[in-house]
């Protein structure tokens, strides 16, 4: 085992060995300087093995041949091996990436680059505090020197604030260190902690003046102006360094000397996780309004400060977590934030719009993505577990006010690296510059995200928890990445194998409820992929994407803790979003229906954390015991739940995300993947149902939400001129059905719930393939540029046909099934008004679907649509195929209800509905599906046959073959009534279709923003101010902390 | 005269230093100025770490004819407290560098803009 | 009883219900010229429509769909016939009723209105689609005091069943729905203006300035069946209300009375007001047919 100490003996050997050695040239110092910075990596790293491994104890090293207080001393223990792992590696790599921009600063930018890092190192490893203070000082000198490898005015400028701040910060250091000397007689920091210096009136000044200069290190908001002009003004490459190490050593002093402050729980750490917090908030709360990514990245980084030194904070609440978490939160930003940064500096664009340049090469917008969903906290990172971690440990110690403050500055993260990622995806390229690939540049950041995946990995696996989670579906991900380059049709068959096969193999372990969800999932996945076969060329990324989306969606599904749903709800959801970004004009709906789902996630993380109070182990059934604020937890759940099914007042992502999205996309996140919201609010609402406490208020306002729901999204759908967002409105409508029939909560209301459940996706996905069809073949959403189609299309006109008549719910076809069940049970639970605005949107629907049918398929065909052919064979395979389930589920709706019911009787009483043959009876009706069908299917033919017969010389017409206003029309556009087509409704409803939603959203968004815009001026970018700053923020601090004690 | 020993005149002069100092850091416009201010400062704190350190009648940590040296005199009790100088001929060292980085980047900041007035230099801001 | 005497039976009852429906067109048409000043048709008129209808020589076809509109909509009539019984306490004309209830019977009402309207709008003629856009935001908006009433009768009989609505209003013009539940009575026979389609509520045929509204290119045969349907569907809606409100009926004549008074109940409203617009139709039937089907639940609530 090499000792430490010679990190700091090699680093400062070589340096000078280059001061000396100088005529040998500039590249043979950089290699030398990075070979040593290789060595002290393998020291470092050796040690954390040999921790790693377990036979290792933590060492002193002792300097001078004395034992301290007299000398120096460096302690080396895991903490302090993975630290200064993290720091040689991030340094390693950086001096990698920087090679030749040290190299045109001549040789001794590579000996100040070896001494910054070696400052690091023993900055992290003394126990000594004069000694900290030193290096500090060493590190900080040495940052201000490398800055200026940056050329312009702007590195100087950040270069002169960021020395002159430090100054002042070490200066408050090195005072409260006198003092701290003064009273105990020592310098050693573990002797400073046995004297309880925070006892003492005299003693807090000097725990003051020492804590809240390693504070002012963690650049807290708002005294920190100087931190992010050092991140965005210095070099990218050297930004990322100082982002990231220099941050990781200062939250090590800042957690060394927490120790001074006093015992876990004392008053410093309620003031860190204050100060934390606000930095947390403040700095992602400012990135909102940021237009330039190197600023961007900077309040992002800085907010990963607050974080870091927030938990610190909560370190009462974590306990024996508190390492587990800060170690995945720290390597997600080591990795992450410095891969950004370095990635920053290839691209070169400067605000995040002309970061669309990116997708040029679209290997770097999977690192792009990497990162942005690593920082966010998304599944595999490390900063997943992290999160769950933190917020489980702080529910459970009635940390919930913590919990809020994370999840808003998480959310305010997500915010703007969203956008910037949506810019990046979707954004207008029309720039005419490129960015070229250096290699030394790429490697490093591939290295890291590499790294990345894998730390994610193993920090799952360090958990009981974590190593439940099933990795195999996101392996096959990853394999589709691999296979990116083969063509559609391979691709699409080893997706559709994949599925299927995997299928088969967890079928036999489901109960019947997940059985239902799962074939949608899965059989439904199957039939949308078979569509995709009528695609061409390569199909870049749609293959990965949309099976992380399946792959979570089968997570949910298969999970048995807590923490395997929300791992696949947080897969499913980053899945999706992909798949709607991809549309063409998806940007901005897909940045809503992010930041819907991310605020969801974090709602059901909430409740999950609630829900876990007072649990042995976080198995999924915890939902069905919930004992402490079982109104909070369920209602948090409840809200998460009801963003992905898209519920009114969180519905406004829904329309444009499904209405822009790809043809054979729609269906996917429209029939599919909006039941994984339904089936989430089924695992709580049975858990609700087994609860001992009332929860009945909180049912009967999801009653009224699902009502409303069904109400504001038909109307909506009435007048929409987009076909796909008439559909994408219908199923709000729909989904708002479901959600009413199961807050019923009983049998009749749950069968109600599950036949919608089972009818939405089918005749959704019949009606979104279909449609998306003809928009592959038209060429236009637009339903008043459509219109005749029947002519061309007519197979694709019978499904419709089918579609409309099933959703709309006339009998025979199986939408009549959900009618009926729908009257039995309100007037059974006595809902009646909520149950009559269901009925009523039901009602409306008739208006949108005969738009549909009738503007795409019926009046006038279009000149420009005189050629188009049938719809691919490849859509209407799976299309037929889902009207062959409504026909069978309208026929003979026993099949299916009949077990349904009897899985139902599990959770309420087996009263409401009772089979003989195919006859229902409930308590107040009757109706059998086969004899209607057959009736009404005998009386149909009869008519249709005569018909046929009467008028078997009918004469076929041309189109124009009408005589409207005395003329004979002679352009369709001026006999097609489609556009517009309920203006006399709407005179009638208007009312009811303002969007008072979107205008509350935008009110908030523009809130946030102007909020942003306001505050940020604080950095007024004189050097002077924020100096000022720093002394407010000192006085400001005394007067919260000590101010009335003395 | 209790009140003026040497200790407590050291102690009272180092926090007028280190006020100084903040006060010029913080109102001085040019650049060469608040370099100045911030030398006062770390003087303040220099002189402050020192009279910390002093104990009334004894001498400097410094093993000379001052200290008497018998064989059952202990050198402790005739010195005054050595860690403290030690301290100090660091931070001086210490505040050296970053004088001259100052003076350096203040050179640079000249340059770019021909002006030594802080106000110019907010290029990055927001 | 034997499935070929209940077919038998049905049949007859359809047919007489179709020559009823025939008759009560040619009254209505006969009472709306009196009321203009004209003469009229005679009452046999529908009877000569038909089969004028039947023999005209040119048949068009605008395409398959134009074929299966007619078809949707007889179907739609004669499955409202057979959902419903025609008299009570009879088997032999209790129809097919035993297939479903009061539900079936509500949304069964669209498939035949669904159709045709799919079916017109294959004919490609305008004044098809004005004519069936106003009718469904009617229906839309009728289908509020509609099913407002419908449930106040359920919360009151503790049934959707129409027969066992039907037994429960048994023993004297006292025990009609109309008498036991004025307010949820009065709410469905507001809905029921909507659902006969006569004055103010006839703007989907709007004779005047979308002439007859979604029939327009239907001709010959297909305007005889559609007629033939209209005939079964003025006597069926009529026959609903009374099943629902009147205490149905136990023999036809009874049948033919009740249903008589029902429908031109509608008619005479019709020939005294004049034509609403659609947001006017729309708007009314959000006012006080609204507020009274609230009232009829908000009394079983409490």
């Amino acid at each position: 085992m090499v000792s430490p100490i010679y990190i700091v003996a090699a680093a400062l050997g070589v340096g000078f060995a280059i001061g000396v050695l100088g005529k040998l040239g500039k590249n043979f110092s950089g290699i030398l300087a990075l070979l040593t910075i290789g060595f002290m990596t393998f020291v470092s790293s050796e040690w954390l093995y040999a921790f790693y491994v377990g036979n290792q104890v933590p060492t002193y090293i002792f300097t001078a041949g004395f034992k301290p207080p007299i000398s120096i001393n460096l302690l080396m223990g895991p903490k302090e091996a993975f630290l200064t792992t993290m720091v040689n590696f991030i340094g390693l790599l950086g001096g990698i990436y920087l090679f030749f921009n040290f190299g045109r600063k001549g040789r001794n930018a590579y000996v100040v680059y070896m001494v910054f890092l070696m400052s690091l190192n023993v900055v992290i490893m003394t126990r000594d505090i004069f000694n900290l203070f030193v290096f500090l000082e060493i590190s900080a000198i040495a940052t201000a020197g490398l800055i200026l490898i940056e050329r312009g005015n702007r590195a100087v400028g950040a270069g002169f604030k960021y020395i002159i701040a430090t100054s002042i910060i070490s200066s408050i250091l090195l005072i409260g260190i006198i003092f701290a000397y003064f009273y105990t007689g020592t310098l050693n920091i573990d002797g400073l902690v046995q004297a309880h210096l925070s006892t003492t009136a005299t003693g807090g000044i000097a725990v003051f003046l020492i804590m809240i200069a390693a504070v002012l290190e963690m650049k807290p908001f708002p005294a920190n102006g100087w931190g992010l002009d050092v991140y965005e003004g210095s070099h990218q490459g050297f930004s990322a360094v100082v982002s990231v190490a220099t941050a990781t050593a200062s939250y090590y002093v800042l957690y060394k000397l927490l120790a001074i402050a006093g015992p876990v729980g004392s008053q410093w750490d309620y003031y860190l996780a204050l100060m934390g917090a606000v930095t947390f908030i403040g700095s992602n709360l400012l990135g909102v309004k940021q237009k330039f990514a190197r600023r961007l990245l900077a309040y992002s980084s800085i907010g990963q400060l607050g974080l870091l030194m927030l938990i610190l904070g909560l370190r009462k609440y974590l306990g024996d977590n508190l390492d587990y978490v800060v170690l995945g939160i720290l390597i997600t930003n080591l990795f992450a934030k410095t891969g950004f940064f370095w990635l920053a500096g290839i691209v070169k664009a400067k605000t995040l719009k002309e970061w669309a340049i990116i997708r040029r090469k679209p290997f770097f917008l999977f690192l792009m993505g990497t990162f942005v969903f690593a920082l966010i906290g998304f599944p595999p990172f490390p900063s997943f577990f992290a999160k769950w971690t933190m917020v489980m440990n702080l529910a459970r110690q009635g940390g919930f006010g913590w919990i809020a403050v994370i999840l808003i500055g998480s959310f305010l993260e997500a915010i703007y690296l969203f956008r910037w990622f949506g810019y990046a995806v979707k954004g207008e390229d029309t720039y005419k510059y490129d960015f070229n690939i250096r290699w030394h540049k790429i490697t490093p950041i591939v290295i890291l995200v590499a790294a990345l995946y894998y730390a994610g990995y193993l920090t799952s696996q360090y958990t009981e928890l974590g190593r439940m989670i099933d990795f195999i579906p996101l392996f096959f991900v990853l394999v589709l990445f691999a296979i990116d380059f083969l063509p559609v049709a391979v691709k699409n068959t080893i997706a559709i194998l994949g599925m299927g096969t995997y299928f088969y193999f967890i079928y036999p372990d489901l109960d019947n409820l997940r059985l239902i969800f799962e074939v949608i999932f899965m059989v439904g996945g199957i039939l949308t992929l078979i569509a995709g076969y009528a695609y061409k060329g390569k199909r870049s990324g749609f293959y990965p994407v949309a099976i992380l989306m399946y792959a979570g969606l089968t997570g949910i599904i298969q999970a048995h803790t807590t923490l395997e749903f929300f791992f696949g709800w947080e897969l499913m959801t980053a899945g999706s979003y992909f798949l709607i970004i991809r549309g063409k004009r998806s940007m901005p709906h897909a940045l809503s229906y992010m930041l819907f789902s991310v605020a969801g996630a974090y709602a059901i993380l909430a409740g999950f954390g609630i829900a876990n109070i007072g649990q042995a182990f976080p198995s999924l059934d915890i939902m069905n015991n919930i004992q402490y604020f079982p109104n909070w937890a369920y209602g948090l759940l409840l809200i998460g739940f009801l963003t992905k099914t898209a519920s009114v007042g969180l519905h406004i992502w829904l329309p444009g995300a499904h209405g822009e999205a790809e043809s054979d996309v729609s269906p996917m996140v429209s029939a599919i993947l909006l039941k994984a919201g339904v089936f989430g609010i089924v695992l709580a609402l049975i858990g609700m149902s087994k609860s001992d406490f009332d929860l009945s208020a909180l049912a009967y306002t999801l009653g009224w939400i699902g009502a409303l729901t069904a109400l504001f999204g038909n109307i909506g759908a009435v007048f929409q001129e987009d076909a796909k967002r008439l559909l994408a409105y219908s199923s709000i409508g729909q989904l708002g059905y479901i959600v009413f029939a199961f807050a019923i909560m009983t049998q009749l209301g749950w069968l109600t719930g599950f036949t919608y459940v089972i009818n939405h996706f089918l005749y959704k996905a019949v009606l979104f393939l279909t449609v998306g069809a003809i928009v592959l073949r038209v060429g236009t959403h637009n339903m008043y540029e459509m219109g005749g189609l029947i002519k061309k299309m007519p197979w694709a006109f019978f499904a419709v046909l089918i579609g409309i008549i099933a959703l709309s719910g006339v009998p025979p076809l199986s939408g009549f099934t959900g009618k009926w069940l729908f009257y039995n049970a309100i007037i059974e639970k006595g809902w009646y008004f909520q149950g009559v605005i269901a009925m009523f949107a039901g009602g409306i629907a008739f208006l949108y679907l005969y738009r549909l049918i009738q503007t795409i398929f019926l009046g006038q065909l279009k000149d420009n649509h005189r050629n188009v052919k049938e719809i691919s064979i490849w859509f209407l395979i799976p299309i037929y195929t889902l009207l062959t389930g409504i026909l069978v589920f309208s026929y003979e709706p026993q099949w299916v209800l009949k077990p349904l019911g009897n899985m139902i009787a599990q959770y309420f009483p087996n009263n409401g509905l009772h089979w003989e043959g195919s006859y229902a009876y409930s308590h107040l009706g009757y109706w059998t599906g086969a004899g209607v069908a057959a009736t009404v299917s005998v009386v149909f033919v009869i008519a249709f046959i005569l018909l046929k017969i009467m008028t078997r010389k009918a004469h076929k017409l041309e189109q124009f073959d009408i005589v409207f206003s005395g003329e004979r029309p002679e352009r369709p556009e001026t006999t097609h009534i489609a556009y517009n087509m309920y203006a006399g409704f709407y005179k009638a409803v208007w009312p009811l279709t303002v969007p008072l939603v979107e205008r509350f959203w935008t009110w908030m968004s523009d809130l946030v923003h102007e909020t942003a815009g306001f505050v940020r001026r604080i950095y007024s970018g004189n050097g002077q101010a924020y100096m000022l700053h720093i002394i407010l923020y000192i006085i400001i601090l005394y007067f919260i902390t000590i101010g009335g004690n003395i | 005269m209790e009140y003026l020993q040497l200790g407590r005149i050291s102690l009272i002069i180092s926090f007028l230093l280190i006020i100084i100092g903040f006060w010029g850091i913080l109102s001085q416009k040019n650049i060469i100025k608040i370099i100045v201010s911030f030398t006062i400062l770390d003087t303040g704190i220099n002189v402050l770490i020192v009279s910390l350190g002093y104990l009334k009648g004894r001498t400097a940590p410094i093993i000379d004819a001052s200290v008497s040296q018998g064989p059952n005199h202990n050198v402790l009790n005739a010195i005054v407290d050595p860690v403290p100088q030690a301290l100090v001929l660091t931070a001086i060292v210490i505040g050296f560098g970053v004088t001259a980085l100052l003076l350096a980047y203040a050179m640079k900041l000249f340059k770019a803009k021909r002006t030594l007035e802080i106000n110019q230099f907010n290029d990055l801001k927001w | 009883m034997s499935i070929y005497a209940k077919l038998a039976y049905t049949l007859l009852g359809l047919f007489i219900v179709l020559n009823w429906g025939m008759l009560m067109s040619a009254t209505f048409r006969k009472i709306v010229a009196r009321v203009a000043g004209r003469h009229g048709i005679p009452f046999y008129q529908p009877w000569i429509d038909l089969i004028k209808n039947a023999g005209v020589r040119t048949t068009l076809s605008h395409g398959f769909m134009f074929y299966l509109g007619p078809v949707f909509r007889f179907t739609g009539a004669v499955g409202m016939f057979l959902f419903m019984p025609a008299l009570f306490g009879s088997d032999m004309w209790s129809n097919f009723s035993f297939q479903g209830d009061l539900i079936l019977l509500l949304y069964f009402q669209s498939f035949g209105m669904l159709g045709m309207a799919i079916g017109a709008g294959d004919g490609g003629h305008p004044h098809s689609t004005i004519g069936i856009s106003r009718g469904l935001a009617q229906h839309a908006a009728i289908e509020l005091p509609m099913i407002l009433g419908v449930i106040s009768l359920a919360i009151q009989y503790h049934t959707l069943s129409l027969n066992e609505i039907i037994a429960a209003q048994q023993g004297g013009f006292q025990h009609w729905t109309i008498f036991t539940n004025p307010i949820a009575g009065i709410t469905l026979l507001l809905a029921a203006l909507g659902a006969m389609g006569h004055s103010p509520f006839n703007l989907v045929k709007a004779p005047n300035e979308i002439p007859i509204g979604p029939p327009t290119e239907y001709h010959g045969t297909y305007l005889g069946v559609l007629m033939s349907s209209g005939a079964i569907l003025h006597v069926i809606e009529a026959a609903l209300f009374m099943n629902l409100l009147f205490g149905g009926a136990t023999n036809w004549l009874e049948y033919i009375v009740k249903t008589f008074l029902i429908y031109f109940y509608s008619v005479f409203v019709g020939v005294v007001f004049p034509r609403f617009k659609i947001e006017q139709s729309v708007v009314w039937f959000f006012k006080i047919p609204l507020a009274l089907g609230i009232l009829a639940i908000l009394i079983y609530s409490f």
